[in-house]
């Protein structure tokens, strides 16, 4: 396989190796030349072994075979007819330095034309590096070009700004999280909170079960926690009890229920699973990760909600999300009486939505499912963690959305996703997710909104809804961004892909999935740089334990080190070309991190 | 204000680069050709044992005599709706037997295989299941091996069985859904309609569309210059989930 002229440009510096045997005479171009990308895989295929006295491309083009060449060997001198001189490695320090200086002029140009009125006069525009890598001191005067540029000096726009500002800190809107103590739940005749024990009318279920038709039948059945070895279908949602009393989502005063959650599950007429691809039945205390941010809590009381639907819908659309919908009738009950309820407050919660002036711009991209079937999402509902009022994101053209924090922290989103559980971030996880949370909470940075953004069913979409994200980004003149994915496989087309926006637009960028062994990506890209690994299984699989391999707290503060570390040029290292639990230790270690532990879930697919 | 910064940290993921080219090219006109069918699709005949819609490297032989109302899918990676309405949206039994009657292709082989892809374990793919398909297809006198995925995984282990029966010298082509994921995997030639997962092989019982993505595809294996190169199909579907 010959190479490319921008292949060649590319990979000046790599070993000059021939594709195919070559004749005496031959004047070596691109066309006799193996891609260098591929030398990895070639010599761990025993295809190749490079020769420590070969010669790099850059050496050998336009320089003459003396005698027949095989294939797939290092091009030495004593073949060729003479070698071209290059600038060494270890060339003069000014030599380099200068292809460098000129590289910041031509790209500084545009950022700064702005100012060219202002100062202008001579056709120039005076720049002035006050201290930056290398250049400590530096001053150029540069003409002014007009047109577009790659927009490649943000790192050195960055450094000044930082230097300039300080961050300070601009409240835009308050939210208070009260939580309310729940000590108890019982199954009665009326639905009500007295105490700090929730009684729900046990006939409820019978008008829930005509929100939609598609459902069949529903139950109800409190499990403590101490009794969790119990049976149960497939978990398709955690769900806070959570409800506005002033404002609207994002600001005001939000009561959440504190020691309980609704947990869903689901089967269809036949006792299919809802979720027959990775479904999470068993019993259930094998079958959640307690504790992690989308699950239940050590101690928390579950309201089991199990749904019956339609035989045959549990792989359509609308046969899961009649089952969140009938649930989300008996939850708002609750809602209702809970907004009446003064009861202990256990914890108040002050969320700010916040500009630190000054700061790396950040956001935070997440990827949600949205190739329909029980992959879609409800954002913004009128209720927190609710279903009424808000918009599926696949009816929505799995365009990005942009929320605020807050709005993320008081329940914006009600996940439809609980499939192939160990990956899938449940109702719960968004209304506490540790990146948001995490963000938010650091004086250094200036997190200025979350983009929610679907995964669609085609593949066309998906580069066409990642072009939007794109501009979006750019137009948000960003520092910073991390991605997130949950799930693996085709969703990772557009994970990357959104990477690769970022990248393109010269933003760094962190990416944040479950990969492991089973997730392994199946698409890249030179921009995929700085990435943190979601998963918790020993095999490295997607196990069917619900909100086993997601963003954790853990998870979330070694993209955020990440993503400074990237923003101020500091190295990381590249991945292991194979997934390691021990990169993921040394990384926790570093950051002050408890060790991630796996779990020994014995899936072997 | 400067960031706090932490050296030597490494990024956690590996990004892959696509394997070596595997080109098999196709040495006899179509019309004398014995083409074969496989899919990761997760087709299998109604009397069969399902597959585990979890992950599954095992596969299910179909002989090409079965008719297709004999034929079900069971995999969780995708919405079945269009695969239950017509199986030929993922596995167009039916097109194939009318190209043979046409005169387009010259056989089938006596049976294929099937599989489930979704979530599928790579190394079992690439060592047991890809070399046992292709060893069993390559005994039958094979040609051409046509080949459908239905979600990302699926395209993976659609493309390493096909990269496989490649090696094993048939000349192959992946229907992608997925050109990506197709392409970054190294399929040896990949055609892309414009369809959604779980209908690569186009609109369920849309028969002229099923036919002219295969015949396309056929024509493709015979067409494609080199390793690795995708044709798009001027065909669109759209699945109103």
């Amino acid at each position: 396989m010959s190479i490319t002229q921008e292949t060649l440009q590319k990979h000046l510096k790599d070993p000059a190796i021939l594709c195919c045997r070559r004749d005496k005479g031959t004047v070596i171009s691109a066309a006799d030349l193996e891609d260098p990308g591929l030398f990895d895989d070639m010599q761990e295929a025993g295809l190749l072994t490079l020769s420590p006295d070969g010669l790099r491309i850059e050496q050998v083009i336009g320089r003459t075979l003396l005698q027949d060449t095989e294939a797939l060997t290092s091009i030495t001198k004593d073949v060729l007819d003479s070698v071209n001189k290059t600038e060494d490695d270890n060339a003069s320090a000014p030599a380099e330095s200068k292809a460098e200086i000129s590289e910041v002029a031509v790209s500084a140009a545009p950022v700064f034309s702005s100012s060219a009125a202002r100062t202008g006069g001579d056709g120039m525009i005076h720049i002035e590096i006050g201290k930056a890598e290398k250049f400590e001191g530096l001053k150029l005067d540069v003409p002014v070009i007009s047109g577009g540029a790659a927009p490649a000096a943000q790192a050195v726009q960055t450094s000044q700004a930082l230097e300039e500002k300080h961050g300070e800190k601009k409240v835009i809107r308050r939210l208070l999280k009260k939580h309310i103590k729940i000590t108890d739940v019982k199954l009665g005749s009326k639905t009500s909170i007295k105490d700090g024990v929730i009684t729900i009318d046990k006939s409820i279920v019978n008008k829930a079960v005509k929100e939609d038709e598609l459902c069949k039948s529903l139950e109800l059945e409190v499990i403590y926690p101490d009794k969790r070895h119990i049976y149960t279908e497939t978990i398709m949602d955690v769900c806070p009890i959570a409800t506005k009393v002033e404002g609207e989502i994002g600001e005001g005063i939000t009561k959440v229920a504190d020691g309980v959650v609704f947990m869903l599950t689901g089967v269809d007429e036949d006792g299919v699973q809802v979720h027959e691809f990775g479904s999470s039945e068993g019993y259930l205390d094998e079958k959640m990760y307690f504790g992690h941010p989308g699950c239940a809590d050590k101690d928390d009381i579950i309201i089991r909600c199990h749904a019956v639907i339609k035989r045959l819908s549990g792989m359509t659309r609308p046969g899961p999300f009649a089952a969140h919908k009938c649930q989300d009738y008996i939850i708002q009950a609750v809602r209702d009486q809970l907004k009446e309820y003064n009861g202990e407050v256990v914890r108040e919660e002050v969320c700010e939505d916040v500009r630190r002036s000054g700061n790396p711009r950040v956001v935070l991209v997440k990827e949600i499912m949205g190739q329909g079937a029980m992959h879609d999402n409800v954002l913004c509902p009128t209720e927190p963690c609710g279903i009424l009022g808000g918009q599926k994101n696949v009816d929505c053209g799995n365009v990005p959305i942009m929320l605020t924090p807050n709005q993320v922290r008081d329940g914006s989103i009600h996940a439809l996703t609980c499939i192939g559980p160990a990956t899938k971030e449940m109702t719960r996880h968004y209304i506490r997710e540790p990146l948001v949370e995490g963000l938010a909470a650091d004086t250094e940075l200036d997190l200025i909104g979350v983009v929610f953004v679907g995964s669609p069913q085609v593949n066309d979409e998906k580069l066409w809804v990642s072009e939007r994200l794109g501009s979006m980004l750019e137009s948000l003149d960003l520092d910073g961004i991390i991605i997130t994915t949950e799930g693996f496989g085709n969703n990772h087309i557009d994970f990357i892909q959104h990477i690769g926006q970022a990248g393109k637009r010269g933003i760094p960028v962190v990416g944040v999935s479950f990969c492991a062994y089973q997730g392994q990506l199946v698409v890249g890209n030179e921009y995929a740089k700085a990435m943190v690994e979601e998963n918790m299984d020993a095999g490295g699989f997607e196990n069917d334990i619900a909100g086993c391999s997601c963003v954790t707290v853990e998870v979330a503060a070694r993209a955020i080190q990440m993503l400074k570390n990237v923003m101020s040029g500091v190295e990381i290292k590249p991945a292991e070309k194979k997934w390691s639990n021990d990169v993921i230790n040394t990384n926790n270690k570093l950051l002050g991190l408890p060790e991630t532990k796996l779990v020994e879930s014995g899936t072997l697919h | 204000m400067k960031l706090t910064t932490k050296q030597g940290m490494q990024s956690e993921i590996f990004v892959p680069v696509t394997p070596k080219p595997v080109f098999t090219e196709l040495k006899k006109p179509l019309n004398k050709c014995k083409v074969a069918f496989i899919t990761a699709g997760g087709i299998h005949k109604k009397d069969q044992t399902p597959f585990n819609t979890s992950g599954d490297f095992s596969y299910r032989t179909i002989p090409f005599d079965t008719p297709s109302d004999q034929l079900m899918v069971t995999h969780g990676g995708f919405d079945n709706s269009d695969i239950n309405k017509d199986v030929n949206a993922m596995f167009p039994i039916d097109r194939l037997h009318e190209l043979v009657k046409e005169g387009f292709i010259g056989s089938l082989p006596a049976e294929t295989y099937t599989f489930m892809g979704g979530g599928g374990n790579v190394e079992k793919f690439l060592n047991e299941t890809g070399p046992e398909i292709a060893k069993k297809l390559k005994a039958q006198d094979v040609d051409i091996v046509l080949c459908t995925g239905g979600c990302g995984t699926c395209h993976r282990s659609a493309t390493i069985v096909t990269r496989c029966c490649e090696e094993a010298g048939m000349s192959c082509c992946v229907i992608a859904a997925l050109p990506p994921i197709a392409r970054q995997q190294g399929a040896p030639r990949i055609t892309a309609p414009h369809v959604p997962i779980g209908s690569n092989a186009g609109e369920p019982h849309n028969i002229p569309q099923q036919t002219a993505i295969i015949k396309e595809s056929l024509e493709w294996v015979r067409d494609c210059p080199s390793f690795n190169a995708t044709k798009i199909l001027p065909y669109e579907y759209r699945h109103n989930v």
